[in-house]
């Protein structure tokens, strides 16, 4: 979610300057055994034997993160870019986010918070390295390039390794305003580029280390009982049976549940059947969907929070003859990345080490050291890759982080603690669920000319850490993005919210408040197309102010060939707009309905991010979201049944299959304008684009997820 | 009790339990991570590995079920037909988070076992059981259909 008003005021100048501080280093000591180098500082290490390591304090979790901030960085240091290595930062304050004093990646923030920050610090280095080996070879800067990890004197052709002048760099001064390239004279940055080939080798090898694959003298690995019941606590419980069991070391009460340590996983997981525990189930037990949906809906006739109120839309109703209402139920959802949930942990007495894939390594250090009773500079930490997240990793009530910790306290051994899938897919952090009621007005000519909502779900920032900027008047920033802000030119709104309450824990879903916003509003615009009679790409223009979202209205309907697309039967075409995370993205979508199932064919995505640093990576990302949206749209869903979700595993809880996935044409506009994200954009207009295409086909509108056709 | 798997080509003896997953015994017990764990129920791929050449989930396969056959997995070095999916897999700038391609690329070895030159319809099918959540399908039927060009 970007809040702008969050930014750090560090400016990136500030920031080069660290390049030269010497970083704790503890937890990078096994690295300074190739003798002497500039090392360790804060984003680049030179080796004398000219490793080149760019250290990351975003985390990869499959976004492309380090392949486009090294790109950054490679753009002004002229590296082998084949040769470097990547490094997870450890946590220190140089490596805060665009959010604030913490080190987070999500918000699709990573390039719009750190490219100009990167590319300032591969000019700096790659000055300094040209200043060295001028004064070594007496003659002017002038006179000096550098090119692949190498300093070269123009004249004589003699070279200098980066990793040979190293040594010179440590005592030198860190240039203060070294010159950036402008975006437009950049060489690489803006090049379509794939994954870096040492990423995407240990990917498809099988040899990069994921969080679950950590492995370290003496371990062991612990599962985990949760109650099924939200927010039920154990009354007692009897672990003889499971102490019985093959390899099981150890049974210890943690405050989420029950662990049982075992020699391997396999066996702790085994074990977990043969414990026997009462529990308090609490108020919940009562709760099923129906209640839920009903609370809702009963909550809805009371005036809510205000999201926006502007205008006079009562009026706007009065004086109208054509009102357009529609309620949109979007379920509860879980991430379900592929790996699943894991800790790995080693307490000793006064200092620990661990390993975590979680997506702000400040608050897991926080929680460390909270629960260990370690002092922040004694916790070693490390980063794995994270296989995949869409904001589960960035947990707020730090779920998994704390099941690790607490099942590593104090035992004289690291400990892997792994989640089940059914942990996963059962133990909450959910997108929320959300009933959005609206209610439009459209004047004579069949523009909207009142926007009413109401919008009920529970608050993601309410009583978390991030209240004070997610959670504001009783409206919660995640019900409000995309809906008070949406782009079209409309004089009255009364937008109301409702926080509803529940022992379910709810969280960011990739693209967050956007997942529900973007199919809500631009559903219901297309709604006003089609009682005005008029093309929904049109009709959105004429609308719309910003020449922004014009240009890729008119980009989407060109590349889609939009106006000669073919009537057949069962064949459906639908567009949505939506801005997010500072990009705008349109897309066309073509479904194909027979029977009571559909497929999405195709879809055409129109993309402004203000300038594509990696064009592929836009793609890549851009046609991920569309599959990840498309699992909601048709399939995926939390069902609460007697206070516990009904769905388990990949088998209830279904996602897109290759079976499921269209053909994406992407285009790329460049606008010049502000730099937005790129990893969740492409989710909310396929949320809406793929209803809306639906109802061309079968001439029915589908306001709820995951969609079921009607006859 | 006392059991004897070859993997990749390496004898391997591990006092197991006979019913504790082929998956278990690969991660856990061999150190060979590369063969994932997504959902233990064979409802995702991300742990198959090849039994004698054809596609297994590595979750639903007890040791005792292993016997002498040969176990291929992600880290083989000298499977070629793995070998050459891995390499059209970055050259199609397959991965994104990366962690169901190793069941990705073994499926796909399956497959191509059986069948060496699929049709798109082919590839679908087969690869219909292997979840990835970034949604790098496309990429994946194009990899797999350029690696048969060029065997």
């Amino acid at each position: 979610m970007i809040r702008r008003d969050f930014l750090k005021t560090t400016s990136v100048v500030t920031s080069a300057f660290v390049l030269g501080f010497y970083l704790p280093t503890k937890s990078r000591a096994s690295d300074t055994k190739s003798t002497k180098a500039l090392q360790p500082n804060a984003f680049i290490e030179i080796t004398s034997d000219n490793q080149i390591n760019f250290i990351m304090g975003q985390v990869e979790m499959g976004q492309g993160t380090y392949t486009t901030l090294a790109m950054c960085i490679a753009e002004e240091l002229n590296v082998d870019w084949e040769k470097i290595n990547f490094k997870p930062a450890t946590v220190n304050p140089i490596y805060n986010s665009y959010f604030g004093p913490l080190m987070i990646t999500g918000g699709s923030s990573s390039i719009i918070g750190k490219q100009l920050e990167m590319r300032t610090i591969g000019a700096a280095v790659n000055k300094m390295l040209i200043t060295a080996a001028a004064k070594r070879w007496k003659i002017r800067a002038y006179d000096i390039y550098t090119k692949d990890s190498k300093v070269f004197n123009k004249k004589t052709k003699e070279s200098f390794t980066f990793g040979e002048l190293s040594l010179d760099l440590t005592t030198m001064e860190i240039p203060k305003n070294p010159k950036v390239k402008d975006l437009k004279d950049c060489k690489f940055i803006g090049q379509p580029q794939p994954r870096h080939p040492k990423e995407s080798w240990a990917k498809v090898t099988g040899k990069a280390e994921f969080g679950i694959d950590i492995r370290v003298d003496d371990m062991k690995y612990a599962a985990i009982l949760h109650p099924q019941v939200f927010g039920a606590k154990i009354k007692s419980y009897d672990a003889s049976k499971a102490l019985e069991k093959n390899g099981v070391i150890k049974v210890k009460q943690i405050p989420t549940g029950i662990a049982v340590i075992a020699q391997y996983w396999w066996q702790a997981k085994e074990a977990l059947s043969e414990l026997e525990v009462v529990w308090d189930k609490g108020t919940f037990e009562n709760i099923s969907e129906k209640d839920l949906d009903d609370e809702y809906s009963n909550v809805m006739k009371t005036d809510g929070s205000s999201i926006r109120k502007d205008g006079d839309s009562q009026k706007a109703f009065k004086d109208t003859n054509k009102v357009i209402e529609a309620e949109y139920n979007f379920p509860f959802l879980a991430h379900a990345p592929m790996e699943p949930l894991s800790f790995l942990a080693h307490h000793e007495k006064d200092k620990a080490t661990i390993w975590s894939s979680a997506q702000s390594q400040t608050l897991t250090l926080g929680v460390a050291i909270k629960v260990l009773g370690v002092k922040a500079e004694n916790i070693t930490y490390n980063t794995p890759y994270l296989g995949g997240a869409f904001g589960r990793r960035g947990t707020i009530n730090a779920d998994f982080v704390l099941d690790g910790l607490y099942v590593a306290k104090d035992e004289s051994y690291p400990i892997m603690t792994l989640w089940t899938r059914e942990d996963d897919i059962k133990m909450g952090n959910y997108r929320p669920k959300y009933k959005n009621k609206v209610k439009i007005a459209l004047d004579t000519q069949g523009k909207i000319s009142s926007f009413d909502a109401k919008i009920v779900s529970q608050s993601i920032f309410k009583g978390s850490p991030f209240e004070a900027f997610g959670y504001q008047n009783g409206v919660d920033g995640a019900q409000k993005e995309g809906l008070a802000d949406h782009p079209y030119d409309i004089n009255n709104h009364d937008m109301q919210a409702y926080t509803m309450n529940s022992p379910i824990p709810v969280l960011w879903w990739r693209s967050v408040g956007h997942t529900q916003s973007g199919p809500t509003v631009e559903g219901i615009v297309d709604e006003a197309a089609f009682a005005a009679g008029i093309d929904p790409i049109e009709y959105r223009i004429n609308m719309l102010t910003d020449q922004r979202f014009i240009n890729i209205l008119e980009d989407v309907a060109k590349k889609s060939d939009w106006v000669n697309r073919k009537k057949e039967t069962n064949v459906g075409y639908g567009v949505a707009i939506h801005e997010s995370f500072g990009t705008i993205c349109a897309q066309v979508a073509k479904v194909r309905v027979s029977q009571n199932d559909f497929k999405v064919e195709k879809v055409w995505a129109s993309v402004d991010c203000g300038f594509a640093f990696n064009p592929q990576n836009v793609e890549n990302q851009i046609t991920g979201s569309i599959n990840f949206g498309i699992a909601a749209l048709k399939y995926s869903k939390i069902t609460i049944q007697n206070g516990e979700a009904i769905q388990s595993n990949f088998y209830d809880y279904l996602v897109s299959r290759i079976s499921d996935a269209p053909e994406v044409v992407v285009s790329i506009i460049n606008s010049g304008e502000k730099i937005g994200g790129i990893g969740e954009p492409g989710v909310p207009p396929i949320l809406a684009a793929v209803p809306n295409a639906l109802f061309d086909a079968t001439g029915k509108r589908y306001h709820s997820m995951p969609i079921k056709l009607r006859s | 009790m006392l059991n004897k798997i070859i993997v990749d080509e390496k004898e391997y003896s591990i006092d197991i339990d006979t019913e504790t997953p082929l998956l278990w015994v690969l991660r856990d017990h061999l150190n060979l991570t590369g063969t994932k764990f997504g959902c233990g129920v064979g409802q995702c791929g991300a742990c198959t590995v090849l039994l004698n050449e054809k596609a297994v989930r590595a979750c639903q396969t007890p040791i005792s079920e292993v016997g002498s056959n040969k176990v291929t997995t992600i880290e083989t070095t000298i499977d070629k037909t793995v070998q050459n999916l891995q390499k059209f897999w970055v050259q199609e700038d397959v991965v994104q988070c990366g962690y169901c391609q190793s069941g990705q690329i073994m499926n796909a070895a399956g497959l191509l076992k059986t069948n060496p030159t699929p049709n798109d319809d082919e590839i679908i099918q087969a690869m219909d059981g292997n979840i990835c959540r970034c949604g790098t399908y496309s990429k994946i039927k194009t990899a797999i259909k350029a690696s048969t060009v060029e065997v």
